[in-house]
Order: C-alpha cells, then sequence, then structure tokens
C-alpha cells in the first residue's frame, strides 16, 4: 500500500486549451485569442490571453459579443481527438521523467506523477521539476509543477503557482494548500459567485463549512471539492502506459519493385490494422510505411497522414499509392512493414466556424492531404512572417494542415509586393547584361548608368558569429523592372535577391 | 548588435488621377480562367494578391501554387492585408506538377480561387485546359495563371476567358501608378484599363 508520505508531483498546464490553441497558431501571438468550448457562435469562451482579456474579453462571454467587441479575435477550439493527442504528447514527455504518469480524467493539462527515487538521479527534486518544464516547454507549453505529498496538496499549490515550487514537509504542504484561494480552482461560476458573497475565499474557509448542505446549497463541483481537501477522495496513483502501436511486417518470398503489387499486398493488410484500432476506440493518425530494399541496409521509411485520422481503408490507400508513385526503387522490396498511429476519435467532430456555403472543406483538406502525398510533406505549407532583418530570415514555411476562415486585414494601404528568389544570383561586376531570372542590366556602381537607383537601406549585424553586411538598392532597368539587389561588403559582391512585381 | 538606417516615414500622397483601389474583384472571374502576364514593368503579383485579398474578404479560401525558384514576398503579402495563416500554398516542382495540383485543388470544390504562379516557361495543352475550365465552372471557383511573357506573346489558350497585362509606374519617391489592361474578356467587355496607386516596399526611398 502506497505510503501518503511517497513523494508526488502535480504538473498543471494552465488554460490548457488556449495554451494549445496557440502552440498550433504561433502566428496569432501577440494577437486577442481566445479558445472556445464548443462550436458555434453561442460558445461560451473559456480561456482568453492577456491581450483579449485587456481589450475587455472575459472568460464566460459568448463568442458572439466577443468578436462584436473584437473583431480582430482569434478563437480556437480543441476537437476530441486534438485534445487526446496533446495529452498523449505531454503524457510521452512525461514518460521520460518518470515511470508513472497519471493524466487527470476531469482537467485537462493536470497531470500527477512519481517522484520517489528520482533526485537521487536528477540530483534534487528541483532540478527533476527543471527538466520536467523545459520538456513540455519543448511543445510549447508552460506548465506549472509542485513536488509535494498529497494529491490535494500538490494539486491546490499548482493551480495558484506559475513555476516550481518543492514542499519540504507535508505539514508545509497543508499550510500552503490552506490558503489556496478557491477562485483559482476552477469551480463553476455561480457557486464561485456565491461562496465569494459569503466571505468563503479560500480552501480553509471551504473546510469550515459543514460538508452536509454543501451539495444541496452549492452544487456537485462544491461538495466534491471539499472531499478532495478533507482528503476523502485520496486515490493511490493510477498511470496510463503507453499503448502498443498496431503493427505488422509482410515478408515477400520475392522481391517486388511494382508500386501496384506492392499496393495490393498493403491493401491486404490493411483492414486488420484499421480493426485493431478501432477496437480500442482510435482511428488511424497517420500510417509508417518502411520498405525494406534489396541491396540496401536499413528501410526506407515513409509516413503517411490522412487530413483527419479515419478508418476508410480506400481513402489510405489511395495516399499510399501517391506515395508509392514519388518513390524510385532501384531494387525489390524484401519486406514491407506497416505502423499505425492511432488516436482517440470522435465521428462526427465539431468545427468552428460554419463552413462557406457551397465550399466543400473537406474535401479540399483531403485533396492537400494528397498533394502531400504526392509531392511531400513540405509541399503544403503557409507563410509565417517573423522577426528578422535579412529578408530571407523574415518568414518562414510552414506546414499545414487544416483551412482556416480567411480575416484579411482592413484599412491597409495598396503596396507592391516583391518577388524573392530562393537563392540571391550573383551579378556580374561591370554594367553587363545579366541572366538571373530575367534580370536585365543594371549601374555598374550607385549613381552610374540608365535607370533610377535608390538607397541604401543597410542590414548589417551578426558580427559575433558571421558578420553580414548588405547594402540594399532597388534598381530600375531599361527595360522597366525594378530590381531588388544589395552589395555584399563583406564578398565584395552585387547580388539580386528579387524585383518588385 | 544588428544596425540599420532609420528609413523616412512613408507618405501617402493622393492623387486625383487614380483611386486608391483598383475596381478588378475575384468575382468577375468566377466560373473561369484568367491569365495575367508581365513583363519587364511587370505588376503580376501586386495585382493577383489585389485578387486573393478580395477573395479573402468574401471568406473564399484561396490556394496559391508557387514556383521552385521563386516566390512572393510573405511580409509584403502581410502589409498588403492578406491573412497569410489563411492562404494555403502549395510548393510545386515544376510548370506540370502546378497544374496537377491545381487540378486537385478546384476538383476539390474547396477553395475559390486558386492562382498558379507559371513564369516564363508557361505551356498548356488544349485538353487540359478545357479541363480546368469545366472544374472552374462546376465548383464555381476561379482559376488565375500568372505568367511572364511580352505583350504581343498569346495567352495560354483560347479557353482562358479573362487576358489581362498588368504594369506598373514608378511616379516619384515611393509612389507607383499600376494599371490592369483586360485585353480579353468573354463575358464582359475587353480592352479595358484600371489604374491605382500604390506604396512601394520599404526601402524605396523618398527623392529629395
Amino acid at each position: 500500500m502506497r505510503s501518503t508520505l511517497d513523494l508526488l508531483a502535480c504538473i498543471n498546464i494552465p488554460s490548457f486549451t488556449l495554451q494549445v490553441v496557440l502552440a498550433q497558431n504561433p502566428g496569432w501571438r501577440g494577437e486577442p485569442v481566445a479558445a472556445v468550448a464548443e462550436d458555434g457562435p453561442q460558445a461560451r469562451i473559456a480561456h482568453v490571453n492577456d491581450r483579449a482579456l485587456a481589450l475587455g474579453i472575459m472568460p464566460g462571454m459568448r463568442y458572439a459579443t466577443a468578436v462584436a467587441l473584437v473583431p480582430r479575435l482569434r478563437a480556437g477550439i480543441l476537437s476530441v481527438q486534438e485534445n487526446a493527442a496533446v495529452i498523449s504528447a505531454a503524457t510521452r514527455v512525461l514518460r521520460a521523467h518518470s515511470p508513472e504518469v497519471e493524466p487527470s480524467s476531469e482537467e485537462p493539462g493536470v497531470f500527477w506523477v512519481n517522484v520517489a527515487g528520482l533526485d537521487g538521479v536528477y540530483g534534487s527534486r528541483g532540478r527533476w521539476a527543471e527538466a520536467v518544464r523545459a520538456g513540455l516547454g519543448g511543445l510549447g507549453l508552460r506548465s506549472a509543477i509542485v513536488v509535494g505529498f498529497s494529491r490535494f496538496g500538490t494539486y491546490a499549490a499548482a493551480s495558484s503557482c506559475r513555476s516550481i515550487r518543492i514542499f519540504e514537509s507535508p505539514q508545509e504542504e497543508k499550510e500552503v494548500a490552506l490558503r489556496t484561494p478557491l477562485r483559482a480552482l476552477h469551480l463553476p461560476d455561480e457557486p464561485a459567485a456565491l461562496l465569494s458573497k459569503l466571505g468563503v475565499a479560500d480552501v480553509a474557509a471551504l473546510l469550515r463549512l459543514p460538508r452536509e448542505g454543501l451539495l444541496r446549497r452549492f452544487g456537485h463541483e462544491v461538495h466534491r471539492l471539499h472531499q478532495f481537501a478533507a482528503g476523502d477522495l485520496w486515490v493511490p496513483l493510477r498511470p496510463t502506459f503507453e499503448r502498443e502501436v498496431p503493427c505488422v511486417a509482410l515478408v515477400l518470398d520475392s522481391p517486388e519493385n511494382r508500386s501496384d503489387a506492392l499496393l495490393f499486398l498493403i491493401k491486404r493488410a490493411l483492414p486488420d490494422l484499421l480493426s485493431r484500432l478501432a477496437s480500442r476506440g482510435e482511428a488511424l493518425a497517420a500510417l509508417g510505411v518502411h520498405l525494406k530494399v534489396e541491396g540496401e541496409g536499413g528501410s526506407r521509411r515513409a509516413s503517411v497522414r490522412p487530413v483527419a485520422p479515419t478508418l476508410d481503408d480506400v481513402q489510405l490507400l489511395d495516399l499510399i499509392r501517391l506515395r508509392l508513385e514519388r518513390t524510385v526503387l532501384a531494387g525489390g522490396v524484401a519486406e514491407i512493414e506497416l505502423e499505425a498511429h492511432g488516436t482517440a476519435w470522435a465521428p462526427d467532430a465539431p468545427r468552428l466556424f460554419p463552413e462557406h456555403p457551397g465550399r466543400d472543406l473537406a474535401s479540399g483538406r483531403r485533396a492537400l492531404a494528397r498533394l502531400r502525398a504526392s509531392l511531400g510533406e513540405d509541399a503544403v505549407v503557409r507563410a509565417r512572417v517573423k522577426q528578422g532583418h535579412l529578408p530571407e530570415a523574415r518568414f518562414v514555411w510552414e506546414a499545414v494542415e487544416q483551412i482556416v476562415p480567411p480575416r484579411p486585414v482592413e484599412d491597409t494601404l495598396p503596396t507592391l509586393i516583391r518577388r524573392i528568389w530562393k537563392h540571391p544570383v550573383p551579378l556580374a561586376h561591370g554594367a553587363q547584361e545579366v541572366r538571373a531570372a530575367g534580370a536585365g542590366r543594371i549601374p555598374e556602381r550607385p549613381g552610374g548608368a540608365a535607370g533610377r537607383l535608390v538607397g541604401p537601406y543597410v542590414v548589417s549585424g551578426g558580427w559575433w558569429m558571421k558578420e553580414v553586411h548588405r547594402e540594399y538598392y532597388f534598381a530600375e532597368t531599361p527595360r522597366g523592372e525594378l530590381l531588388w539587389i544589395y552589395f555584399d561588403r563583406r564578398r565584395q559582391r552585387w547580388f539580386a535577391h528579387g524585383r518588385v512585381e | 548588435m544588428i544596425q540599420r538606417e532609420r528609413l523616412p516615414q512613408r507618405v501617402i500622397l493622393r492623387s486625383d488621377r487614380h483611386p486608391l483601389t483598383l475596381d478588378w474583384s475575384v468575382r468577375q472571374l468566377v466560373g473561369q480562367v484568367g491569365e495575367i502576364s508581365g513583363s519587364g514593368d511587370s505588376a503580376v503579383l501586386t495585382l493577383a494578391f489585389n485578387l486573393v485579398r478580395d477573395a479573402q474578404r468574401s471568406s473564399e479560401p484561396v490556394a496559391w501554387i508557387s514556383r521552385t525558384e521563386s516566390t512572393f514576398y510573405p511580409p509584403d503579402a502581410a502589409e498588403a492585408g492578406v491573412d497569410l495563416d489563411a492562404l494555403i500554398i502549395i510548393r510545386a516542382k515544376g510548370p506540370e506538377s502546378a497544374i496537377r495540383s491545381a487540378d486537385r485543388l478546384l476538383r476539390s470544390g474547396g477553395f475559390g480561387l486558386v492562382v498558379v504562379d507559371l513564369g516564363p516557361r508557361a505551356n498548356l495543352s488544349l485538353p487540359v485546359l478545357a479541363r480546368l475550365a469545366g472544374l472552374t465552372r462546376r465548383h464555381r471557383s476561379a482559376l488565375v495563371f500568372l505568367t511572364e511573357k511580352p505583350r504581343a506573346a498569346a495567352s495560354l489558350g483560347p479557353l482562358v476567358s479573362v487576358v489581362a497585362r498588368a504594369r506598373r509606374r514608378w511616379v516619384a519617391g515611393d509612389r507607383f501608378s499600376c494599371w490592369i489592361d483586360v485585353i480579353k474578356d468573354k463575358h464582359g467587355s475587353p480592352m479595358r484599363t484600371k489604374g491605382a496607386e500604390y506604396l512601394g516596399p520599404p526601402g524605396v526611398h523618398q527623392y529629395p
């Protein structure tokens, strides 16, 4: 039987849904963002970031009201499978730091972890907690971690703490738990307001109330919190364990390199994999297809991802066919291994916004999945602008799977758009004609020859690594092109980076 | 420390000759295949993004099929008011791959506007063009090809319903004028020109 003095930790990822929405949409940082509880204009807002709060958006407000107040509000909702996927990812991170991890079944983003004996491995409990915090930070999640002795004590402290807290004794933990304000413990609005009016502001005050009347007067959640705080709901840690990934290996009698023959073999094995996932309430999120080719060491590994978790083998075979058609096989395939990675699945997953009338977004997403399968994982992207000084550092391409409703910015000035070349093109010294994706003649040096030359706009720095000093100009050529060029001081050479179109 | 020169503040100088917005919307291209071409003083990207922004204002999903060797500069598109989060970009491996991608996207019915940046090596067969035109009609989408060719060059094919040229002229400082010359329009009046004023990209200083 577990002793109450065993060490455990509570990890709390505050405003879990909001943090996941922001991690999925990094371009929204700096914008007012809300996480809504469900699909629809009357959905309640569950969490908001500081920017939204500053603009008057409050949790509990209806989404339609919030958008009327702040038209630029970005809102996100997590589907059941997205929620489960993030919790699985966080659990995997925690399992790297403890053999026993229990995700809360009631509150997403709360985990209890067995810490006993780990301070010997990490040097101290504080170092263990820092390692865990860094691991979750790698998923883009901010967390509070409290190491203590009881479920409620660590939970209460993690709900009101912002980083790491280590309790040295059960007494210390109890004192802090009793002082925890009730507003940090996620009670429903109505009973929380009523308790506040009665002056019941913290756990200690709640525990002084007689339990008998709580259920009738304040509801189930308050009654349960009283039981939890009093230690009446103690249960041992119930860790979850990594589920085995269904896989199958097909060993071929004679190696085969025709994609249609390989597809036929995969088609026979797929239904069994899918039924194994379905039996545990999951659908396929990604299928690993690993080919052992004669004459090659190791396996050729590829992954096929449908646009949404599915049990539809026809859709999957189509994606596999596209992937196989892209694969060039010098030798025959001797073995095929298939790994089915599943995720919790709700067939009627809600969507946040109503689809544009006449636009089949689900079909659009399937088209994107097919393009990914045929052109590669990095072929379907969106652009994200970021801070940077060099032009090529001012944006990145991010893989995209969803089609989101557009929100163009109003009241902007009409602006010319530049074309940027993937690699800056070196220009010949002197006033010579240059063929660089359509570049024309440029002046030999600033202020020379025909056409306007404006600049420079200087970008320099990086002296601690590799110094960069570029002097950018816009050069109008006799053909009327407006080239975007720069002089690289370090290399003493002109380059064309693009042009204005 | 990274240093850069302070840029002069950008100033809009209004002109009575041209409005500040170009009256050429994606609604005029629904159910059709269009081609915007340019060379030298080209304004192809700028006017294509006019259409992108117009489609986004109508809540239409938009896909942009880009070339391998070059692409639009995303910070400029963001500055022009385009929602980059919602703009799907397909990085095709060449013109044939770009056209196949356009086919797939149109066939899904999930996109109101598909823009294909073909560049100078543009060549479409009649059956392919016919198929694409049929898809735009079926799904009430717009397909726009961006090409790079001289003014006298022929369009991509007879089934391109709207053929236009986009050109630009540097007026002064950071002010430019852009025009769209509609050379062919099967459903409207051709040989019309529309123009508007635009600001140049950051770094285009004002002359003293």
